[in-house]
């Protein structure tokens, strides 16, 4: 890779920001031979795959892969990033990488859209007046070594702060001593996200700040609030333990959530206790005795019978893996509280394993300290202000006063590369590449270096803040000295053992080192008393599992995948329990204002069972304001009544420590959700069993057999009768013309049955899978206020289209609350309040007798004869007869020309069409889409294995969703082949196929979810 | 001719009319032909009536070119009710065109007396229905501009329609239909056509209705012609009017879809077809017979007659619904029973408790024959029966597709302005063929009229044309 920017390519850079694709290939034959001829040297070669030399084997239409790491939160998980023609197109996990093992999260998925993001800085600005306005690197980089030589030879390093959005590697040592250089302090390493309290209380208990959980190793699982599957801590790396974990089915640890609102995590929990907010630290304390239970079930306002048994089970349970989370003031206390239980039976070593811990919270600054800083500010302490892809001016509870302080700061430097509204304050903007443009490195767990390599050449006129600081650091005569590299890719190099070492390092991106991570003084700023306020109800303000802290919000997959919980998408709710809305007297949909201390919000209500009637909660991360995108200010910001509110202990960000008053507003607003019902009225869908089920061999799989009729008792193999209706012909024996769909054909076509199983008692329902499909697949998200029908007013807004569900996910998350009634009508009992969630991942079931083939009337969908049913785009005429008789309704309609351009309805504006697959086509307006078993890698696969003279080996690729899902629940394959994992999954005990009544015989196999009910439930199964 | 019995008043009783009393103030073939092609005069009214048919069909128009432009979104489809106002009003208008070859045919077959003043504009109404109902498959489709692709054409690529597809039988059923209904209309017109150019002054139209017209010379053989050809297409079309719509039945009862996926739906909607169908000859003749001064033509004896119809076919469709929920019940398919409670007492009670109220209970007022001899509450049934039809088929489209077997993708459907412009547009374009005929060509049999009113041979100025 040589993605340095010369003066050569700059301006083809500059130009490449508004080349559409159809240009680009246009253009391409051309400009080959144009550079060809010209050679390398003039300043007017335009490049269409962006290299100024071809580093390693570019071949148009052949993707290369590049092994790096990804930045969307503190964890540093391992990418591959799949480039073609010069282009990133596809984030994966790194199947080698210690952390994420190659599966993927959603928001790591999604910074691709980081990278294309169209509301990307283009290039450094200054402020004239109250304007942001372009200018040259040379400029903005003079200006801001002024600055710093200004601090120096004033001596004014105190006067000087630089917050840094929180990331691991030597970049933060860099900074540091390039800071000390001017005589300033150490950075700020902001992380609104960082559960600062938890991490400081296991470091002190354990010695690591965050432990690896082996849920695998515990009988029991209890989980205070700690929402490990919600984004919370290391996500992708917890999840893969804990559904690595419940999939061993027999053995498998049983799940208790404790905490006053039942998030994803405690939607996959076993049983739920509703404690309120707060009032864990007194449970825990009662298991350890400190405490008694009545007092401890009083407090969470539960009965004290589930305290009890709790208790119990807790010392029953032999080995077992405790957590704490927590919203308020005491979770620091908790944490530690729960660390000394952990100990207490024995679980540090065996399920708690700090020596395979996470380094994602090594150093990280906690609220108190931008507090500190932000009286300093206040004080008139600060001159120079610093900020690097945090975003405390929307991050942080308004009485903190950041916004205000900040702006009144002399001069402002931004080195963010997406714009937000700490940079909008900003006097200089030198926007940074983003993270899959620039070399750098972590240290995810300790030993090992995750390098971060470019995988491409820079989208817009960015540049690396390493490069601008030591540049800067270099032009200061005293300093120069001490930065003697080209750049901060030799001086990394230097650093973590040379330029040999990190070439080598670079195809998995992994090696063994460590980056040294930076020395923080331990002096904590002390935490401020929180501030409650009045209210009948406690306020969970929640850090969004799609949109974490709110960074997410300016991308589009994020902002229409629909929350695991809620099911909500570009919409911010007021979360609140059935009994709830009837005392306020409101529906769904009703508007309700919010008041607290800070401010108050006024949303649409969203009548939720697993949530407390005396607790209201609303995710953070959306209602931004323009300055961070036009994505971003979709819904209403929920850190606006949010009260100032630090851990005692730590200091760190607590987000549940608000009182509020809810009053219900006039008027309401259709809840942009992709839930129909979300019950199952019987029906089946998703399908549930016990261990003791199992091991009786009584888990009930129906096989429904009727007299006459072909039997359903089948393989998803070649035994079902997967052609009988494509072909006609082929259930007549006698028949010679059976064209492809012969097993003896020569194109060994029907040789195949693609096929899917998917575990739910490992699926946890994170949907990583929906955005997997969604970068494989092109798919449009429609949800933003532009994409609606133009002259519906009534329906305009962020959601106009998903309020009429036709949001475009080819595989989606059903979650089922299994009830005997509607969710709103039930009560609240503190004695008996838990009820199950199942979640099931649905797409097209490529059944082998579909119901949308026979009536297309124009064969735009048909049986292809290795099991996969066809959608042929360009054959479509849009009937939607298809969709319609569709039992498992995954066909899915392009109402508008939402990959056409020239439209308000494009879904991918400029550069975000950069990110297409170009082995996918992008749907035009008025055809039917549905999941393909992503045929193109099968495709591609069939090439690859054909050109190499070999068989496809068994699992030798897989489809996008499977690939991600860091649950490891769906395994793709070649049914009809006994090697290939599927076709063993296929046959489990556990598995099921959707509506196997209607005789559709599909492809996809569920394997049953199995529920661990408490012990003594558990006899009368 | 025996009877000189010519009652002041119109007779209550006997209710079938006979030959004898059918048209009792109709005295000689003169008075036909005047008083019936006095009906081609335009007039004011009739020219304000023209315009707003199109000013209708201009709404249709361009909401039907901002959809094209825009995408179908801008239509009220809230997935998983994929088929929206378009497929009801095709169905709708599909069923209105039924009546026409029934009263024309079939009833021809019968010899029925009370179709001979009616059957004419039945016969328009419902070539214009189909013509009508023909449109709508293709504003409904997300590529209009391929519907082509539905017809088996020939082509380099050898790609054909699926003939599997209940799709493309309707592509079939109503093209055939139409080319039917349009040859027997016109078959039906061409002793007409002869007596307007016979009258016609200008010569170029007379060029053209003497083509028109096959240069018909009355004469014997042309008779016996004439009467095959018209027996012959009777007996044609007849098989046609159960089987349209079956066919279009087909489009739902050959899903898997709850509510649709049942045998009933062919029988059913044929009886629900001619059903909806008199209710717009209704809708269309009565006024006509009172603004044109034609209730002595069709006589309060005809509209009693076709009421025991609609009334006869208001049972046969309101048993079909008991049926439908009968089968829900008994069939035990919870699929089948969660639909049917949830299309009347659910979500989409009020529109199925429409369509109960127009087709069901409105219609039983006809077992009084003082309203079945009222032709302003005829004329207010029909309105309701019309709208109690077109909610039968939204009841059926509608609410089984929004109550599918997945329970996640439950939803709801509200159509848009785009909706409702196409279904006005739907009644603009009709309305406007239908009036640029009345104006054009005689809305009744001249001929078939001639047939039924005695000849008065012995008057002086004999008979000028059909006897027999």
């Amino acid at each position: 890779m040589t993605p340095e920017i010369t003066e050569a390519t700059k301006g083809a850079l500059e130009e490449r920001a508004a080349v559409k694709r159809r240009e680009f290939l246009k253009v391409l034959g051309v400009s080959t031979a144009a550079t060809a001829a010209v050679g390398c040297g003039t300043t007017d070669v335009e490049k269409l795959i962006p290299y100024l030399v071809s580093p390693d084997n570019t071949v148009p239409g052949v993707s290369n892969y590049y092994a790096t790491t990804c930045r969307e939160c503190a964890a540093g998980c391992g990418l591959i990033v799949e480039v073609r023609d010069g282009r990133a197109i596809k984030a994966e996990g790194n199947p080698s990488h210690p952390v994420n093992k190659g599966a993927l999260c959603a928001r790591g998925q999604s910074g691709m859209q980081g990278l294309y993001n169209p509301d990307r800085f283009r290039g450094p600005m200054k402020r004239e007046g109250d304007r942001l306005v372009a200018t040259t690197w040379d400029d903005a980089i003079g200006i801001l070594a002024q600055k710093l030589g200004e601090v120096k030879s004033k001596n004014g390093g105190s006067k000087v702060a630089f917050i840094n959005q929180h990331e691991q590697g030597s970049f933060p040592s860099l900074l540091d001593q390039i800071l000390s250089g001017y005589g300033i302090g150490a950075h700020l390493s902001y992380d609104a996200e960082a559960p600062v309290a938890v991490a400081q209380a296991n470091k002190a208990a354990y010695g690591a700040s965050w432990p690896h959980v082996e849920f695998g190793a515990a009988n029991l699982i209890v989980s205070f609030s700690a929402d490990f599957l919600d984004g919370w801590g290391v996500p992708v790396p917890q999840q893969l333990a804990f559904a690595d974990a419940r999939g061993k089915v027999e053995g498998a640890p049983r799940f208790i959530y404790v905490g006053a609102r039942r998030s994803l995590t405690g939607l996959n929990a076993d049983q739920w206790i509703p404690a309120r907010a707060g009032s864990e630290l007194a449970i825990v304390n009662a298991m350890l005795g400190k405490g008694s239970i009545a007092k401890a079930a009083e407090a969470a306002g539960v009965a004290e019978e589930l305290i009890a048994n709790l208790a119990k089970e807790v010392r029953a349970a032999g080995s077992s893996a405790i957590l704490a989370g927590g919203h308020t003031a005491n979770t620091g206390e908790l944490a530690a509280a729960v660390a000394e239980l952990n100990k207490q039976r024995g679980n540090v070593g065996t399920t708690i394993k700090p020596a395979e811990g996470y380094n994602a919270f090594s150093g990280v600054s906690s609220a108190a300290d931008l507090r500190a800083l932000v009286e300093k500010m206040n004080n008139r302490g600060i001159d120079l202000v610093m900020v690097r892809g945090a975003n405390p001016a929307y991050t942080t509870a308004p009485s903190l006063g950041f916004a205000t302080a900040f702006v009144n700061v002399p001069f402002k430097v931004s080195f963010s590369s997406l714009p937000d509204e700490t940079t909008a304050m900003c006097d200089l903007v030198l926007p940074d590449h983003h993270a899959l443009e620039s070399w750098g490195d972590a240290e995810p767990v300790d030993g090992t270096l995750s390098l971060q390599q470019p995988t491409m050449d820079p989208v817009f006129d960015s540049r690396s803040t390493a490069d601008v600081l030591l540049a800067v650091a270099k032009s200061d005569p005293a300093q120069a000295a001490r930065y003697g590299v080209a750049d901060y890719r030799a001086w990394l190099a230097n650093r973590i053992g040379g330029n040999a070492a990190m070439r080598a390092a670079l195809p998995t991106a992994l090696m063994s080192g460590s980056s040294a991570t930076r020395t923080v003084s331990t002096a904590r700023t002390p935490a401020a008393p929180p501030v409650q306020g009045e209210g009948e109800y406690q306020l969970l303000t929640y850090l969004s599992p799609t949109l974490g802290d709110g960074r997410g919000a300016n991308k589009p997959w994020l902002q229409e995948l629909p929350d695991p919980v809620t099911k909500i998408c570009w919409q911010t709710v007021v979360e609140m329990h059935g009994e709830t809305a009837i005392t306020l007297g409101i529906e769904d949909g009703d508007l309700v204002t919010v008041t607290t201390t800070a401010g108050s919000l006024t949303a649409p209500a969203l009548i939720y069972i697993g949530i407390r009637p005396d607790t209201i909660a609303v995710a953070l991360g959306r209602g931004q304001s323009a300055a961070a995108g036009r994505y971003a200010v979709s819904g209403e910001n929920a850190y606006g009544i949010m009260s100032l509110a630090e851990d005692a202990r730590s200091g760190g960000a607590v987000y549940g420590a608000t009182r509020a008053k809810v009053a219900k507003a006039s008027g309401n607003q259709r809840l942009v959700t992709t839930e129909g019902s979300g019950r199952q009225h019987g029906r089946n869908v998703a399908q549930a069993t016990t261990v003791a089920e199992i091991i009786a061999n009584t888990n009930s799989v129906e096989h429904h057999r009727f007299d006459g009729q072909a039997s359903t008792d089948f393989l998803p193999g070649l035994r079902s009768p997967v052609a009988n209706d494509a072909q006609g012909e082929f259930g007549v024996p006698d028949s010679k013309d059976k064209g492809q769909y012969d097993p003896n054909h020569w194109s060994g076509a029907a040789k195949r049955r693609w096929a899917m199983t998917i575990d739910l008692a490992k699926c946890t329902g994170c949907s990583a899978c929906v955005t997997a499909c969604y970068a494989e697949n092109n798919i449009p998200t429609v949800g933003a206020s532009w994409q609606g029908p133009v002259l519906l007013p009534d329906r305009t807004g962020f959601g106009a289209n998903i309020t009429r569900s036709r949001e475009m996910a080819w595989i989606r998350l059903e979650r089922y609350w299994e009830l005997d009634r509607e969710p709103k009508d039930v009560k609240f009992d503190p004695a008996a309040p838990d009820f199950e969630t199942r979640f099931i991942p649905m797409m097209c079931q490529h059944c082998g007798n579909a119901p949308c083939e026979p009536v297309c009337p124009v064969y735009a969908t048909y049986h292809a004869p290795n099991g996969l049913n066809v959608q042929v785009y360009n054959r479509c005429v849009g009937t939607r007869y298809c969709s319609n008789n569709c039992p498992y309704k995954v066909r899915y309609f392009n109402w508008f020309g939402y990959g056409e351009p020239n439209r308000s309805q494009y879904a991918f504006p400029e550069p975000l069409n950069w990110q297409l697959n170009p082995d996918v086509t992008v749907r035009g307006k008025g055809v039917m889409e549905k999941c393909t078993f992503c045929v193109q890698r099968i495709k591609e696969t069939e090439n690859r294995v054909a050109l190499e003279g070999r068989e496809m080996e068994p699992d030798e690729f897989t489809t996008a969703c499977a690939q991600a899902c860091p649950s490891r629940a769906i395994i793709f394959g070649d049914a009809a082949d006994e090697n290939w994992s599927v076709a063993k999954w296929a046959k489990d005990r556990r598995a099921y196929h959707v509506f196997e009544e209607l005789n559709t015989f599909t492809a996809v196999v569920y394997l049953q979810k199995v529920n661990h009910p408490a012990p003594s439930a558990s006899a009368h199964a | 001719m025996a009877t000189l019995v010519q009652p002041a008043d119109e007779p209550r009783r006997p209710n079938i009319a006979t030959a004898d009393i059918q048209l009792p103030a109709v005295k000689d073939y003169e008075q036909v032909d005047n008083e019936i092609l006095a009906i081609l005069q335009p007039t004011k009214a009739w020219f304000f009536g023209l315009m707003g048919a199109m000013t209708c069909l201009g709404l249709g128009i361009f909401s039907w070119a901002y959809q094209i432009h825009q995408g179908l979104g801008v239509a009220g489809y809230n997935p998983p009710v994929m088929w929206g106002v378009y497929i009801i009003t095709f169905v709708f208008w599909v069923g209105i065109g039924h009546a026409g070859t029934l009263i024309s045919a079939i009833l021809y077959l019968f010899r029925a007396g009370f179709r001979t003043t009616i059957y004419r504009a039945a016969e328009a109404m419902t070539v214009f229905a189909v013509m009508t109902a023909g449109l709508f498959p293709i504003i409904h489709i997300g590529r209009p501009w391929k519907f082509f692709w539905l017809i088996p054409y020939p082509n380099w690529r050898l790609l054909w329609p699926n003939f599997k597809s209940p799709l493309v039988w309707d592509v079939f059923a109503i093209t055939t239909y139409l080319t039917i209904s349009t040859t027997f209309l016109f078959v039906g017109l061409i002793p007409d056509i002869a007596v307007l150019r016979d009258r016609e002054k200008n010569p170029l139209r007379k060029k053209i209705l003497a083509f028109l017209s096959f240069g018909w010379r009355n004469s014997e053989r042309e008779w016996r012609h004439f009467a095959r050809a018209y027996l012959f297409l009777a007996a044609f079309s007849t098989p046609l009017v159960l089987s349209v719509h079956s066919i279009v039945s087909f489009d739902f009862a050959m899903g898997i879809v709850p509510g649709w996926h049942t045998t009933i739906f062919p029988p059913y909607f044929v009886a629900g077809a001619i059903f909806s169908g008199f209710a717009m000859v209704w809708t269309i003749i009565i006024p006509m017979r009172k603004w044109f001064n034609l209730r002595h033509y069709v006589t309060l004896n005809h509209l009693d007659a076709s009421a025991k119809m609609v009334l006869f076919t208001s049972l046969v469709v309101g048993l079909a619904y008991a049926i439908e929920f009968f089968i829900a019940w008994y069939g035990g398919v919870q699929y089948e029973q969660d639909y049917f409670w949830n299309r009347v007492f659910g979500q989409w009670w009020w529109a199925a408790w429409i369509m109960l109220t127009c087709n069901m209970i409105l219609p039983l007022s006809l077992f009084s024959q003082k309203l079945r001899r009222n032709p302003t509450w005829l004329w207010i049934l029909s309105i309701f029966i019309n709208i109690g039809m077109w909610f039968e088929r939204f009841v059926i489209v509608v609410p089984a597709l929004s109550h599918d077997v997945e329970p996640w993708q439950w939803s709801s459907y509200v159509p848009t302005w785009v909706d409702y412009g196409l279904l006005l547009g739907s009644f603009g374009w009709f309305f406007m063929w239908f009036l640029l005929f009345v104006k054009q060509l005689p809305i009744m049999a001249l001929a078939e009229i001639k047939e039924i009113v005695p000849p008065r041979m012995k008057k002086a100025h004999g008979s000028h044309h059909g006897g027999h």
